[in-house]
């Protein structure tokens, strides 16, 4: 696969035969592999046929890294199954847990970063990095609770995991927003100090006011535009450390493909001039 | 924080998403507890979502509001165990039969047994489709030593009732027209072609022949099982259907089980 990927589109079912067509330059798609864990019919065909043109991410919600149990070793199989099949460019997991004693809950939940998790968490990266025989991306979580006995902040957390394991960074910009919101720290402070080269992919989505106490509790609900304070800060980001490819999130409220295309193409022109900008530089280097 | 201070976090964040926050306390750094309402929020609407993807007829029939409400119930008692969750529901016939409020409409525990089937057809393995002229070589020796493979995306279902043509009316509403449940017994086939998983109602005969072949019967015994089931039915006419429809694979040699005498 000869194309660059710049800027994404999370694939949904209900948009395969735009997306099949969609000529935009640099266009990739990612999914959540656990959708497609089923041994065959549709999906897969429209999934080989996307692949067949453009590159593929894939974005698993349900590994269950933060965990206090090791990675489940079916799921890792399955997961082993579909990278071997599709050839992703990129695969990522969450900083988050959502697995425990037989039990699945459908989320990405907290955990308190102790140096006992850093270890367990590591470990089990290191694990899974094993099995699938590639390097993973781990995303930084929507916090929506102040929990104690955090011994590091997040972004060291997910620095100091990098460096134990060799995985790299997917950065959630709009997670930060909705964190830095709900807990009350910066979102530019946190942006400006992940190093650069850790950075694999960038995740833009939307968030709404939480129905009951609204904007003290944003909700990472992916069922929105991306907010103008998020794009501020992609447009931030990307002119500190260059271009990445970069993902519009959408899994609620999906409208009309040409919506989700308008977004992509506002990233994928922030995009371009981040690497107008330093080709000047490059060619007198 | 010690490894058991750890697990304790988790024992304590589990039972406060199931209700009981008490014990999380100590890791809470504020009174507010509404960042735990939407860890809730998400966990049970992810899991009924995906009810209401695979349950689809059900929800037509109930309608959305009655489906997620009972389907909430459901995932209390039954909540995921894995992150595929294409594959999550299987018990949920079982519970909506033994369900109170369903009480007045027994047939919605069968109707979701069809669409969990249709489901997993559309699911299932892709498969090569058997050639028809292949059967013409067979002798009528053979018969009993061969079988049909039949396609990974055949399910098959009976009842004692019309379910099956209650459950195929609502899939093409626009016909309208009221459908009543009828009193005879029903049998259904699904199998995918293509994209699209087709469903069938068959008659005793056929069902009978496909479900001896899924038991690893020979063709003969199979033929013997359409016939007993249904004197009148044609069994040429069960594979000519058949071949149409993609539900074989391939011709190969019955599997004999080893007896093992200890």
């Amino acid at each position: 696969m000869s194309i660059q990927p710049a800027a994404g589109l999370g694939l949904k079912p209900q948009h395969y035969a735009d997306a099949l067509s969609d000529p935009a330059a640099g266009l990739w798609f990612e999914i959540h592999p656990e959708n497609y864990f089923c041994a065959g019919g549709p999906r897969h065909t429209h999934l080989t046929a996307i692949r067949e043109r453009r590159p593929l991410s894939l974005h698993g919600v349900g590994l269950s890294l933060a965990g206090d149990e090791r990675p489940d070793r079916p799921h890792l199989l399955a997961l082993r199954n579909l990278i071997d099949r599709y050839q992703p460019f990129v695969i990522s997991e969450h900083l988050a847990w959502s697995r425990r004693a037989g039990t699945w809950r459908p989320d990405l939940l907290p955990f308190p970063r102790t140096k006992a998790a850093l270890v367990r968490i590591a470990s089990h990266i290191d694990e899974t990095q094993a099995a699938l025989g590639r390097r993973i991306l781990i995303e930084n979580p929507s916090l929506y609770l102040a929990l104690n006995g955090h011994d590091y902040p997040e972004k060291d957390f997910l620095i100091e995991l990098c460096a134990r394991t060799g995985c790299g960074l997917l950065l959630d910009v709009n997670n930060v927003v909705v964190g830095a919101n709900n807990l009350g720290f910066s979102a530019e402070d946190y942006l400006d100090n992940i190093p650069s080269n850790l950075i694999g992919e960038i995740h833009l989505a939307g968030h709404a006011p939480d129905p009951h106490l609204g904007a003290t509790l944003l909700v990472d609900t992916h069922g929105a535009p991306v907010s103008d304070e998020v794009w501020t800060l992609y447009q931030r980001l990307i002119a500190r450390i260059g271009a990445r490819p970069t993902l519009i999130e959408r899994d609620d409220n999906i409208p009309a493909y040409g919506e989700l295309q308008q977004e992509r193409a506002r990233a994928a022109s922030i995009l371009s001039a981040s690497i107008r900008q330093q080709e000047p530089a490059h060619a007198a280097a | 924080m010690p490894p058991h201070e750890e697990r304790a976090f988790f024992d304590a964040f589990d039972a406060a998403l199931s209700g009981d926050a008490a014990g999380l306390s100590p890791w809470l750094a504020d009174d507010s507890t509404a960042g735990l309402a939407v860890y809730r929020n998400t966990i049970a609407s992810g899991a009924v979502d995906a009810l209401t993807a695979t349950y689809a007829t059900v929800v037509m029939m109930t309608g959305e509001d009655w489906f997620r409400a009972a389907a909430r119930e459901y995932v209390l008692v039954h909540p995921p165990r894995e992150p595929a969750l294409l594959s999550y529901g299987e018990s949920f016939e079982h519970w909506l039969s033994q369900f109170p409020p369903a009480a007045d409409t027994p047939y919605l525990a069968g109707i979701a047994r069809l669409d969990w089937l249709w489901w997993q057809s559309w699911c299932a393995a892709d498969d090569q489709l058997l050639d028809g002229a292949d059967l013409a070589e067979i002798s009528p020796a053979q018969l009993s030593e061969l079988t049909l493979g039949l396609h990974p995306s055949l399910r098959i279902a009976a009842f004692a009732n019309g379910t099956p043509a209650l459950w195929l009316a609502h899939q093409a509403p626009a016909r309208g027209g009221e459908h009543v449940l009828g009193r005879d017994p029903e049998r259904m086939v699904f199998v995918r072609l293509g994209a699209q998983v087709e469903a069938r109602l068959i008659t005793a005969g056929p069902y009978a022949f496909l479900d001896a072949l899924s038991r690893g019967a020979s063709l003969l015994e199979a033929g013997q099982a359409a016939l007993a089931a249904e004197p009148a039915c044609a069994l040429h006419q069960i594979i000519v259907t058949g071949l149409a429809l993609g539900l074989f694979t391939c011709l190969t040699p019955v599997k004999r089980n080893t007896r093992h005498d200890n």
